[in-house]
């Protein structure tokens, strides 16, 4: 097993190579972070050529890329245009740590991402566990009963859930749950933000904030992931070692949840392998919306602003987390499937 | 090796309770912004200020014997977060309002966009000594009761280190305006007096000059140990201001909150004011109707009747300089051959219905259709010009007149083989593409063809060199809300000066018009240097004119930025230039 994990962490080297070269290729096209700097006048075309002198925008982009991947602290800039480089740089790159600053605040990248990615994973960590929790109760009771009016009434209420979009679900949870339940006089949820800032950042709080993103996130997920559940439980429930265990006289819940849900939920833990890395991402849609300081708005701020030096960060980090989580996915296989043997 | 399942709940239980314990610690972690002050806070006609313009009347003068008495909040929502609070490194309107609130500028202008002092003792003028004769030195008296929110005094020697930083090769500025090309050098006189040297007389010097000022304590150490302020502390908690609020917390991507600052000349009334990021329109329309918002900033006209209909929202409009435009490409090299026939642009405007398409599509009485390009920008506005009118069956005559018939029966006007098809572009936004459609019909029924071509933002804005659609003369109408460069300033006349055409050989040029009238460049060079404002308004008024009888600039509509305000939210009077300038007077029931 040991030596099954050291070759697969040899083999994600040049895949994170090929991977950053690619993204990097792609940033090329996400448009010209001098154009506008966020002002509603864009800057002088002066102040343009200026700008991209003195953040290196004007090299060429394999240049670039040699910057972002090693550093330029090795070469001289021209901060004064008088086209003699006396100046040192200061970027160290990516390979001796450094993700390099953002265009747009100034901050270095690593900086930024520690300050989100607690949210997120806080969001998305406690969206997951409603998920979980829910798909599994839904799916094991609509397989049990399958067939029968409350399966059916199950099935179409995934469907429906299923079917929504999020931005249309977040939006309406919102108007109803905070602005007509205050009118009505009940109680109402906040609107935005992870917490009120002239109340503080209180559990309560906090708790409070993320009702509605959570439900946004875990009904349209609880819904698809149920039907995956259900499915698989039926193919399992037919097979002969369960028979075999309710021969045996083994008492019905553990025959379910002991020996049918272990099989079933193998293709589930594809499913939540493959939602972990995205933790990391966030949610970008939610996250907008219900203002929730997390990785994916962040993702689509920077989008905006053509901040490639953020994006590189943050999806760099991500294609880490995916290789690292395929591997441990594939570790629970064998966890969950004695007969699965990764050698 | 196999994962025994203690251990893996173990792992998940850690991740759970990291992220939790890990939010719960970032609360009192403040990484704020600032922002450049806008190079809009440019005042019109009043490039040359009144004489000792008095504070405003409101603006209570402290009574030293009385403590301070804060109380309540004020909570704002923006919809885009500022990317930085240094304002030598953003030119984010976002990040500009907040300097009112904790770093003033020498002067501020008023709900009527007039200027008064802030920093300074009093605006300078040619009669109280402050404006040369020749209009190239402007002394600047500072007010000796104005301290840093430190109790620091705040001195001529933090003027000029904001000058030696905004043009310091160390410092990665936004912008270098307009101390680069118009600043010869600043002197501290002594501790209360700067003095500014410019190479010529600079008419927007009022709207441009020192409209912030960084404190020099403060942030000189920085330089002086790290060789740049591009990545100082201060730059995103900046703890240290000049104003009624001293900066406290920024938590990115939430909020940012200001307390008030007894140590500010008129001490304000509120306890604190909140700004919250909330980055979804509808999201914010959600929380200004469930009253989580006082202030709405940057609001969208489809909103306007929404919010009004609910009975505890009041939204006003403050003109920050902006006209949704119409800018006709008149370049012989690019543009379509009818373009550069006067009587052809002329069809195009009264071949447009603008006025019903701010009836169905905006709000006429908030977005009337406007005239010329300084319709918002107060002070500047000629009466005297009306908007082209809608008249489809002149605009039918004079392209019969000009030779664009349709000749070939295809039902689009031809002249000399070339069909009359105009490519009209704009951005992506949804309403402008609404308005395209309209117009490609109303233009389609006299016989005009179009293009319409939607670009991205960036794409739209890039410059000659890196192909941006404008700069290349790549279409013949383009369509945008415009201000000029400082508002309520009224220069803007890069934009159409002969020297000014982007092309090749100058492909930094800010005309991307290629309209060339030296009449026009002869007026525009007369105002840079015109202080007197009675004066450069007259010529304004000529400027205008030889613009709207050349047709190559159609007025849309008015664009004036939108606020809602909350009925627990008193004495908030905006202005254009400078919105939050009556901070200190809010009250708030919160």
């Amino acid at each position: 097993m040991i030596v099954y994990i050291v070759r697969r962490l040899l083999q994600a080297v040049p895949q994170l190579v090929i991977i950053s070269i690619v993204l990097f290729a792609l940033m090329q096209a996400i448009g010209d972070p001098i154009s506008t700097l966020g002002a509603r006048v864009p800057p002088r075309p002066e102040e343009k050529a200026r700008l991209r002198r003195m953040l290196g925008l004007d090299q060429p982009a394999y240049m670039q890329y040699v910057v972002w991947l090693i550093g330029n602290d090795w070469l001289k800039l021209d901060m004064d245009g008088d086209g003699v480089r006396e100046t040192p740089g200061p970027r160290r790159g990516i390979l001796r740590g450094d993700l390099g600053n953002s265009l747009v605040t100034r901050q270095p990248v690593v900086t930024m991402i520690a300050e989100r990615l607690p949210n997120t994973l806080l969001l998305m960590v406690t969206a997951e566990v409603v998920i979980i929790v829910f798909s599994l109760l839904i799916g094991v009771y609509s397989a049990i009963k399958r067939y029968t009016p409350v399966d059916n009434v199950i099935t179409a209420g995934a469907f429906v859930g299923f079917s929504m979009p999020v931005f249309w679900l977040a939006l309406m949870m919102m108007y109803l749950f905070a602005v007509n339940f205050k009118r009505w006089g009940l109680p109402y949820l906040p609107t935005i933000g992870m917490y009120d800032p002239a109340v503080g950042q209180t559990l309560g709080e906090v708790v409070r904030h993320m009702v509605m993103p959570v439900a946004t996130l875990s009904i349209i997920s609880v819904a698809g992931y149920s039907r995956y559940v259900r499915a698989s439980m039926i193919e399992v429930l037919h097979q002969d070692y369960i028979r075999t265990a309710r021969a045996k006289g083994v008492r019905e819940w553990l025959v379910v949840y002991r020996h049918a849900l272990k099989n079933a939920s193998l293709p589930f833990v594809t499913l939540i392998g493959l939602d972990i890395p995205f933790f990391l991402a966030g949610a970008v849609v939610t996250e907008q919306i219900f203002g929730w300081p997390g990785m994916g708005r962040m993702f689509i701020d920077h989008t905006n602003r053509s901040d490639f030096p953020v994006l590189m960060g943050i999806l760099m980090f991500i294609a880490l987390a995916v290789v690292v989580v395929q591997l441990l996915t594939d570790v629970t296989y064998s966890f969950l499937d004695p007969r699965i043997r990764l050698n | 090796m196999r994962l025994q399942k203690s251990s893996l709940w173990s792992v998940v239980s850690t991740l759970v309770a990291g992220a939790l314990l890990a939010s719960a610690c970032t609360g009192a972690t403040a990484t704020p912004a600032a922002t450049e002050v806008p190079a809009n806070t440019q005042s019109p006609a009043n490039t040359q200020a009144p004489a000792n313009t008095p504070a405003p009347a409101d603006t209570v003068a402290p009574d030293p014997t009385a403590g301070p008495d804060f109380s309540g909040s004020a909570t704002i929502t923006f919809v885009q977060e500022p990317d930085n609070l240094n304002p030598l490194y953003t030119t984010m309107w976002f990040s500009a309002l907040t300097t009112q609130f904790w770093l003033k500028g020498v002067w501020s202008f008023d709900d009527q966009s007039q200027p008064y002092p802030e920093l300074a003792a009093e605006i300078p003028s040619a009669e109280n000594g402050g404006v040369s004769e020749d209009g190239q030195t402007i002394t600047i008296r500072l007010n000796p009761d104005v301290t840093w929110s430190d109790g620091e005094p705040l001195t001529a020697d933090d003027f000029v280190f904001t000058y030696d930083m905004v043009m310091s090769d160390q410092n990665i500025v936004l912008s270098r305006a307009p101390y680069e090309d118009y600043v010869t050098s600043v002197e501290a006189a002594d501790p209360q007096t700067v003095v500014v040297h410019m190479n010529s007389s600079y008419a927007a010097w009022l709207t441009t000059l020192f409209t912030v000022v960084l404190p020099k304590h403060i942030l000189e150490p920085v330089f002086a140990a790290e060789g740049t302020l591009d990545n100082a502390e201060w730059n995103r908690a900046p703890t240290v201001g000049v104003g009624p609020f001293v900066f406290t917390e920024w938590e990115p991507q939430s909020h940012m909150i200001f307390t008030a600052n007894a140590t500010w000349i008129r001490p304000p009334k509120l306890e604190q004011i909140v700004v919250r990021m909330s980055p979804d329109d509808a999201a914010q329309e959600a929380a200004i109707l469930a009253g989580d918002t006082q202030i709405g900033a940057f609001l969208d006209a489809s909103q306007v009747a929404r919010l009004e209909a609910d009975g505890t929202v009041q939204v006003a409009g403050t003109p920050g300089g902006f006209d949704e435009s119409w800018f006709l490409n008149v370049n012989p090299d690019t543009a379509h051959p009818a373009m550069l026939d006067v009587n052809v642009r002329m069809a195009l405007a009264l071949a447009t219905d603008r006025f019903t398409i701010v009836q169905d599509l905006l709000d006429a009485e908030i977005n009337p259709v406007n005239a010329t390009f300084w319709d918002n920008t107060p002070g500047y506005a000629t009466e005297t010009l009306e908007p082209y009118p809608y008249d489809p069956a002149e605009a039918a005559r004079l392209l019969d007149a000009a030779g664009w018939v349709d000749s070939n029966g295809d039902g689009t006007r031809d002249k000399d083989g070339v069909e009359l098809v105009l490519r009209y572009i704009t951005n992506e936004r949804e309403l402008r593409k609404n308005v395209q459609a309209v117009v490609q019909q109303e233009w389609a029924a006299l016989g005009i063809g179009t293009e319409l071509v939607n670009h991205s933002a960036d794409i739209f804005w890039n410059d000659f060199t890196n192909g941006g659609p404008q700069a290349k003369g790549e279409y013949d109408i383009a369509q945008y809300s415009s201000s000029p460069l400082g508002p309520p300033d009224p220069e803007a006349s890069d934009g159409w000066r002969c020297n000014q055409i982007a092309n090749a050989d100058k492909p930094d040029g800010a005309n991307w018009q290629g309209y060339c009238n030296p009449d026009l460049d002869a007026l525009f060079d007369q105002q840079a240097v015109t202080a007197d404002p009675t004066a450069r308004k007259a010529i304004y008024k000529d400027i205008q004119q030889v613009m709207y009888d050349d047709v190559i600039y159609i007025g849309m509509w008015k664009d004036p930025d939108l606020w809602s305000i909350h009925e627990t939210l008193h004495n908030v009077r905006l202005s254009g230039p400078t919105p939050f300038w009556n901070a200190a007077e809010w009250t708030s029931d919160k």
